[in-house]
């Protein structure tokens, strides 16, 4: 675990990966998209709009995904004072922050022509929201606090609890009666009921985001190193 | 004990303190936080007068009825149990509204128990195939197995 | 088919929110650590 502690040891490691993972997932996105598009076969009941489907669950699975990886990232802050971890969360917020909100738009675009409605105040659609503005406010709050000179601490309290909203988001529609549609795939037990025709489209479309995902975090860890160390230096001079 | 661990037991208890808080709130929030009533729930429960609701169900096979006057449609919502609701509804309804599929409706019981929506929205389930896939088993119709 | 405009809409803002995502981190990295590296050179 403390492997990465050593930041020069971590930039070794980033450097090359970020190119790597940010080609190899921009390609893979626009395989699975154009596949998506043209490829793949229309739903026997929601006709063409299935498509959207392609970039609204990679999108809702990185929001979800992001504030995980950002409160594990917390932890670690808090109990180990892992240098990196402070970095690693505030790396992820942004880019969680801004899938979060593709899932929500495109969620919206899914439903009118599906529902009948952009927009409704179900338990899901409400969760997720509430998860963007749960990312609003750690951005705002990491900015406020890094003004003041502070260590961090409250950010990665604020991210660590957060993190109850996670699992609200995802038993929603189990628990819940709710108007957003029950899970398609559990990874739990292995199953989908999504046809394999667009189950495929659909996992390479989320693999490839979570590798570009994965090349963002890197590129804001790096950009976040590079400023502290320049920081550093200006306050020796 | 290190400050360490000190540190990781004090968060360890922190979050399962704060999850069981929201299991609880979850737990007093379950009919409040209800996007819609099914009709065990509207059995169980009796209609709820005078204020807006939404109920929530399968469209019964074969019980959709347009009035004459072409835009006022009858229907019975049901779920699991024995209990079916009667909607009527003035208006046009989303694309995927059909017998047999989920419906959400928002609006008021009458005296009499008929439900009168004011919009209607259609419920979409877990399931994604294409349109040559049966729709309740997930295989292949006859015509690709002949 | 009306259903295509909601399409390429998602797709739209899907495509436009990562691509500007990208784009903005990659030139902070590059801003900052060619600031790092230009430090390194003044000593």
């Amino acid at each position: 675990m403390h492997i990465f502690a050593n930041p020069a040891r971590f930039l070794k490691i980033a450097r090359p990966l970020t190119p790597w993972l940010g080609w190899s997932g921009g390609l893979l996105i626009v395989a699975a998209l154009a596949v998506g598009l043209f490829a793949s076969p229309a739903d026997y009941l929601q006709g063409e709009s299935v498509r959207i489907l392609y970039v609204h669950v990679p999108a809702a699975w990185l929001g979800m995904g992001g504030w995980t990886g950002l409160a594990i990232a917390s932890f670690m802050q808090l109990v180990w004072r892992h240098p990196l971890a402070a970095v690693a969360a505030r790396a992820i917020a942004v880019p969680g922050a801004a899938f979060t909100a593709i899932c929500l738009i495109t969620g919206a675009l899914w439903g009118k022509p599906t529902w009948g409605t952009y927009w409704q105040w179900d338990a899901r659609l409400t969760s997720m929201l509430i998860l963007l503005f749960l990312y609003i406010a750690f951005i705002a709050l990491d900015d406020a606090e890094r003004e003041r000179g502070g260590e961090g601490r409250i950010t990665a309290i604020f991210g660590l609890v957060g993190a109850v909203n996670i699992p609200i988001i995802h038993y929603s529609v189990e628990y819940w009666n709710t108007l957003h549609q029950g899970q398609s795939i559990s990874f739990l037990r292995g199953s989908s009921s999504i046809d394999a025709s667009m189950l495929w489209p659909l996992l390479a479309s989320a693999l490839g985001f979570t590798l570009l995902f994965g090349a963002v975090v890197l590129m804001r860890m790096r950009a976040a190193l590079a400023r502290q160390k320049v920081e550093a230096r200006l306050r020796r001079m | 004990m290190k400050a360490k661990n000190q540190r990781l037991v004090l968060l360890v208890l922190a979050v399962a303190a704060v999850l069981g808080a929201v299991l609880l709130a979850m737990s007093a929030l379950k009919e409040q936080a209800a996007y819609f009533y099914a009709p065990a729930d509207v059995a169980r429960q009796g209609p709820p007068q005078d204020r807006n609701v939404r109920i929530g169900g399968m469209v019964r096979k074969g019980s959709v009825r347009r009035a004459p006057d072409g835009v006022t449609i009858d229907f019975l919502v049901g779920d699991d149990s024995p209990h079916l609701i009667p909607v009527r509804f003035k208006g046009i309804v989303p694309d995927l509204f059909r017998e047999e599929s989920g419906v959400v409706a928002e609006g008021r019981f009458q005296a009499g128990g008929l439900f009168v929506a004011d919009e209607i929205l259609a419920k979409h389930d877990e399931n994604y195939m294409p349109p040559q896939l049966d729709v309740k088993t997930g295989e292949h119709k006859s015509e690709s197995l002949k | 088919m009306s259903h295509w405009g909601f399409i390429l809409a998602a797709y739209a803002v899907t495509g436009a929110g990562t691509i500007g995502l990208v784009a903005a981190s990659w030139t902070a990295m590059r801003r900052a650590e060619r600031q790092a590296d230009a430090l390194r050179g003044e000593r």
